[in-house]
């Protein structure tokens, strides 16, 4: 036994996707919730 | 004066393209470690999200005590959207933590001072996000999320000094000193990546708090009357 780790190149992939995916994700909701909070306020002020 | 919504969202595009690079330097260009091989390629995510999470949560106190100072409603919108991002960068943290715990510890969690008071920091926080969603004055709100926020935060030099205080399965922090030349620059760009990324985003969803408050606030619109003459409404001095 080396106690060299070999490959691991599944667990490499995984955590770099789930970052990509956290920090799309919640970009996207802050985007969304944005334009979703700026267009109730050009209703409101539009009335 | 309304915010604008152009410079935090350059912050966001940076950032995302810094860490497309160093993601990809991280995975394609640096060397393997001698003892972990490829899998330590995770510490190119990993550790810059630990120190930007840390850092968002320690924006998210100097808020909570600037808003306490000031009443300013703007630290207010910060604290929340610091707090938020916090969270979400913590949650990440965990995950990859995780990740990388299965292939070097063979576990997937270990109840370790490290991971132990990262827990703790996240539901500290997240339990504040739940308070704010419950509490419907906004002035009660503000002030009460941050007292929570500056009790809260006992907890993150708790978890930076963690590794030295206490006997950890977790490696101590990682510094220049710690980590190979080799290893510097994906970890630098990703480090500075997640940090544009995260400042661009709670400048955004401080906004989308400044909205919400503004529609709590606001006076009720009156009930809408017949149309009336401009004479009239003026008291006819036009």
């Amino acid at each position: 036994m080396s106690g060299v780790i070999e490959g691991g190149w599944e667990y490499v992939v995984a955590a770099y996707a789930v970052t990509a995916v956290v920090l799309g994700a919640y970009a996207t909701s802050v985007f969304l919730r944005l334009r979703s909070e700026k267009a109730r306020g050009n209703t409101e002020a539009s009335s | 004066m309304r915010a604008s919504s152009a410079r935090p969202i350059a912050l966001v595009a940076l950032g995302a393209a810094l860490l497309l690079i160093g993601s990809w330097w991280g995975l394609a260009k640096a060397p393997g470690e001698v003892f972990m091989g490829d899998v330590q390629r995770i510490m190119y995510v990993h550790v810059p999200t630990a120190w930007n999470a840390m850092l968002a949560l320690t924006f998210a106190f100097v808020c909570a005590v600037c808003f306490l100072f000031t009443n300013a409603w703007k630290w207010d919108n910060r604290l929340e959207a610091a707090m938020e991002m916090g969270v979400v960068l913590s949650l990440l943290l965990c995950m990859q933590g995780s990740i990388w715990a299965k292939p070097t510890w063979g576990v997937w969690w270990d109840w370790d001072p490290r991971l132990t008071t990262t827990a703790v920091m996240v539901f500290a926080f997240g339990g504040i996000l739940a308070l704010r969603a419950f509490v419907d004055d906004p002035v009660k709100r503000a002030v009460w999320s941050s007292v929570a926020c500056i009790v809260a935060f006992v907890d993150v030099p708790i978890v930076y000094f963690s590794v030295k205080w206490w006997n950890s399965l977790h490696q101590a922090q990682s510094t220049p000193q710690t980590v190979s030349s080799a290893f510097h620059w994906p970890l630098r760009i990703n480090a500075f990546g997640i940090l544009f990324l995260w400042i661009g985003l709670v400048g955004l969803r401080a906004q989308v708090a400044a909205h919400r408050r503004r529609g709590e606030m606001a006076p009720p619109l009156p009930e809408k009357r017949p149309a009336t003459s401009r004479a009239q409404v003026t008291g006819g001095a036009a």
